[in-house]
């Protein structure tokens, strides 16, 4: 039996795939691996974003979170539309001021060195801040260079919800509802340095109960900013949207129920050397538990952004979209992964074909770091080019590092119609999180290159990632 | 009957047989084990007493992963023996039964969803962890995924009556969902030691769907209690079936019984119709019905909205064009305001009037107003009012709505307050 994990293409990349001449003569050139972004799509999905908040009559920005990859072609892209970004780090900020976006348009979040903030300051940027201590770092900087005001978001964690208490997972960053008095003490000490014009957060978790308990958190903190006579017109909800990545539910419940049988020993392993994902085998009872990213999932992206938004807060009782709407607060949010759905894959080459008494082994020019769905717990199958005939075979993906765990993924891939050398594998959907986050330079093994494709002329068209400037369309 | 303590009514519960012009099993008569008359509602009553009457010491605490009837029963036979009683649990997705287990004053806490970032090498889920915390905590718990008190109570209780009711038999056929596997466990044993030859199918939810109560393949086999040789098929069934099958027996069959009782009936029925095509004599099954259906008014609303639909209402805000409205603008809605011309009628949220508003606005949010609609004018025709929402639009609807009840002079306010706040008029705070 062949346990297939079909990835989700749309047609805009089921028609880069079919550019088979294209491709080939690319990784011939540029070598293996190779990563592909799309830019255009990135554009198609802010404006599906943009369509939830104009359906729900909402103001506030899409903010594409830079962190899910590199390339200077997306964030180009996005910088000629009306998307925002959020730079979690110097060269994030320095990379989007270079792409065009002027400082209105970007949030800083996350961990920030002194450099990152001055430039922050310096440039005008949005700072949505994580602790007290970065209040004072951020409002003594100011204060003492003589920098214009900066306006700042504070970011907040630990929600609790009413009714049933939540054991939520402790997050690095943020601080709690409780601590907002004083840290909006300590931002009023800085007082025409700092401006607070919101709040938000960023929850690392796929359950909607928790967002619209973080939503309603900060409906109430706001209130508790406009007591103390600040007008904040701002919530920022963070990301973590999601991407669906396969085409099939039924293929990926199969799978997850034979990966179960294959632990209880019900059935011949699926694994290199009978890993589990998180399950274990405890006297004929499954224990652990299943460590994947949910790979068919049903709400994601923009519509899981409307879903949120139609969800009854918890306290209040009223749909959080229009508790917003009532309360003229812009909602910012700030989607990497879902922004990303369907906007690059990695090329990578055959390197050998061998038959093994465990399954067929396919060793490939590239490593785990290269595509890193395993790493984030991605399961979906690469597309081969060119499709061979031939039955489904179960098989070993090895990558190139002189290391035992350097399997492109510990599952046994079937694929339909057994790869030669020298055809590639494409990974798709990989440019949220999964193309240049986890690349290393190891053993001096190349860092994949990256090339842009876009639609001009009625055909596609290349540039490497770092020449592409969104200019190539006519202009209306 | 007269008993000393509620514990003594749990069990003895009736074996009632459906109307064959129901089911339409011509050779099959079908048997419903009505377990939702235990007193405190469900099957569940059987094994947590069984589990927790050898743990029972005033003053400590009952700990439990569960999210309902299991916890519910425990909830209740905690504060009879002078205990606390606390759950945790990921799978509480039934808010009736969440205030429910508050309002039984139990300490319930949920786990968080899954990370949307993994973390593959934190492969420790949570409820491990929780096991862990349990071990060394000096708690009552019930363990009632591996307990084979569990079993037990099945096996001597639920089990042997079935047999007793069937004047000694048992019978052919035996269905029932799985949810910790204790009763479909137990039932087995005590049926196939009167009769091995007993068929026993055992129902999983679809995976991709949720049926409250019970377990899908895959999570079943996470349960210590779950041996898939204690069935002869273990099949699947849908949400949708389980709702079909509640509907049946709550409309036809005079049971009030929840999805999961829903879900065994339909089960039953599918299972049993291939083999009643085949047969020559006469053959009995028993399905059980697990709990009741007060419990699942949201979980039916969310899956089945239009059993819940009422009768159109007068006076429905749907049912007028917006278009028909008198509208004001931002400056003229500010003279009409600094005129006194009439009461400007907020229909935002408290919470967001509270935070600002137009002076001297009343606040009546616009589920509330619609309501008052429905039952005519709720100010007089000589009343002028403006209405005031965030964007100007649900504000035109209900003008609209006003001036085709026959209201002279009703406004609403172009663009809404986020229009006013835009063009600095003024906002206040009382
Ligand atoms: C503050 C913040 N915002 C946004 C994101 C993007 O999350 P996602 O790619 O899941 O949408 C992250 C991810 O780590 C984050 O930390
Ligand atoms: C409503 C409902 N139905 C069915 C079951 C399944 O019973 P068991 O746990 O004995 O398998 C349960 C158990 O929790 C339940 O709550």
């Amino acid at each position: 039996m062949t346990l297939s994990l079909s990835p989700r293409i749309n047609e805009f990349v089921h028609s880069v795939l079919g550019e088979t001449a294209l491709l080939g003569r690319l990784v011939e050139a540029l070598g293996s691996p190779l990563d592909i972004v799309l830019p255009e799509q990135a554009g198609r999905n802010v404006a599906a974003f943009r369509a939830v908040h104009a359906e729900h009559r909402l103001g506030g920005r899409i903010y594409f979170a830079h962190k899910a990859n590199r390339s200077s072609a997306l964030v180009r892209e996005l910088a000629a539309g009306d998307a925002g970004i959020d730079v979690a780090s110097l060269g994030e900020l320095q990379h989007a001021l270079g792409a065009g976006f002027t400082p209105d348009r970007i949030v800083a979040t996350g961990p920030k060195n002194a450099a990152f903030l001055w430039l922050c300051a310096r440039t005008s940027v949005l700072v949505h801040v994580d602790s007290a201590a970065e209040v004072a770092e951020l409002g003594e900087l100011v204060r003492a260079r003589g920098l214009p005001p900066v306006r700042i978001l504070l970011r907040l964690s630990e929600f609790a919800a009413p009714g049933v208490r939540t054991a939520a997972r402790r997050s690095r960053f943020g601080v709690s509802p409780d601590g907002l008095e004083s840290i909006l003490d300590l931002a009023g000490k800085y007082a025409g340095h700092l401006e607070p014009v919101g709040v938000g957060f960023h929850l690392d978790t796929t359950a909607l109960p928790e967002k619209a308990v973080a939503l309603e958190g900060c409906l109430t903190a706001l209130e508790t900013c406009r007591r103390r006579g600040l007008r904040p017109w701002a919530i920022d909800a963070g990301g973590g949207f999601g991407v669906s990545y396969l085409a099939d539910p039924a293929e990926w419940d199969d799978y997850t129920s034979a990966l179960t049988e294959a632990v209880l020993g019900r059935r011949a392993p699926l694994t290199w050397n009978g890993h589990g994902y998180g399950l274990r085998n405890e006297g004929g009872t499954i224990g652990g538990s299943l460590g994947l990213y949910p790979a068919y999932r049903q709400v994601t992206g923009p519509a899981y952004l409307d879903q949120l938004l139609r969800t009854r807060a918890p306290g209040l009782g009223r749909p959080l979209g229009e508790l917003l709407l009532d309360s003229m607060v812009d909602l910012h949010v700030e989607p990497g992964r879902a922004l990303l759905d369907q906007c690059g894959l990695v090329l990578a080459k055959v390197l050998e074909v061998r038959d093994d008494p465990g399954g067929l082994i396919v060793r490939l020019d590239c490593n785990a770091g290269d595509v890193s769905t395993e790493n984030h717990g991605v399961l979906m199958d690469p597309v081969a080019i060119p499709q061979r005939e031939g039955p489904a075979e179960g098989a070993y993906l090895f990558g190139n590092l002189c290391l035992e765990s350097d399997l492109i993924t510990r599952r046994k891939v079937f694929l339909r119609g057994r790869p030669r050398a020298g055809d590639l594998l494409a990974f798709v959907n990989t440019a949220g999180y999964f193309m240049d986050f986890g690349a290393t330079e190891a053993l001096r093994q190349p860092i994949a290159r990256k090339v842009a494709l876009f639609r001009s002329d009625d055909a596609w068209q290349w540039c490497l990632d770092d020449q592409y400037w969104p200019l190539h369309r006519e202009t209306a | 009957m007269r008993f000393d303590a509620m514990t003594d009514a749990i069990g003895d519960t009736p074996l009632v047989r459906i109307d064959p012009a129901v089911h339409g099993l011509r050779h099959i008569d079908l048997y419903a084990k009505m377990e939702l008359l235990n007193p405190f509602g469900s099957l569940k009553d059987r094994a947590a007493w069984n589990m927790l009457r050898p743990l029972v010491s005033p003053g400590g605490t009952v700990v439990e992963l569960s999210s309902g009837n299991t916890a519910k029963a425990l909830a209740v036979l905690a504060g009879m023996h002078g205990m606390r009683f606390r759950s945790v649990t990921n799978r509480m997705k039934v808010p009736e039964i969440k205030d429910l287990l508050l309002l039984l004053g139990a300490d319930i806490e949920e786990l968080p969803g899954q990370a949307e970032c993994l973390d593959p090498t934190n492969t420790e889920d949570p409820l491990t962890r929780m096991y862990q915390q349990l071990g060394d905590g000096g708690y009552a718990h019930t363990d009632q995924y591996f307990n084979e008190l569990n079993v037990d109570a099945h096996r001597h209780g639920t089990g042997p009556e079935i047999v007793k009711d069937l004047d000694g038999q048992a019978p052919d056929y035996f269905i029932a969902c799985v949810g910790t596997a204790g009763s479909s466990t137990g039932v087995a044993r005590a049926l196939r030691q009167h009769n091995p030859d007993v068929r026993v199918v055992g129902l999983v939810a679809h995976k991709s769907d949720f049926i409250p109560g019970i377990r899908t393949i895959d999570e079943a086999h996470a349960v210590g209690l779950f041996d898939p040789e204690s069935y002869d098929t273990v099949e699947t069934i849908t949400a949708d079936d389980a709702i079909d099958g509640l509907l049946t027996l709550v409309r036809r069959c005079g049971t009030l019984a929840g999805p999961t009782g829903g879900g065994a009936y339909q089960g039953a029925v599918r299972h049993l119709r291939k083999i009643d095509a085949g047969l020559t004599e006469r053959k009995t099954a028993v399905f059980i019905v697990c709990d009741r259906v007060e419990s699942y008014l949201s979980y039916l609303r969310d899956r089945r909205p239009e059993l819940f639909n009422r009768p159109p209402r007068a006076h429905d805000v749907r049912t007028v064009d917006a278009a028909e409205a008198k509208i004001l603008d931002v400056a003229a809605a500010e003279r009409w305001v600094a005129g006194r011309r009439g009461i400007v009628v907020d229909l935002r949220s408290p919470y967001a009037y509270q935070a600002l508003h137009i002076d001297g606005a009343i606040n009546i949010v616009d589920e509330l107003f619609a309501e008052l609609l429905h039952g005519g004018l709720p100010f007089s025709r000589r009343q002028p009012v403006l209405l005031v929402c965030p964007v100007g639009e649900k504000s035109a609807k209900y003008a609209a709505l006003l001036t085709r009840m026959g209201h002279p002079e009703a406004h609403s306010l172009d663009g809404g307050v986020i229009a006013w706040r835009d063009a600095g008029a003024e906002l206040v705070r009382d």
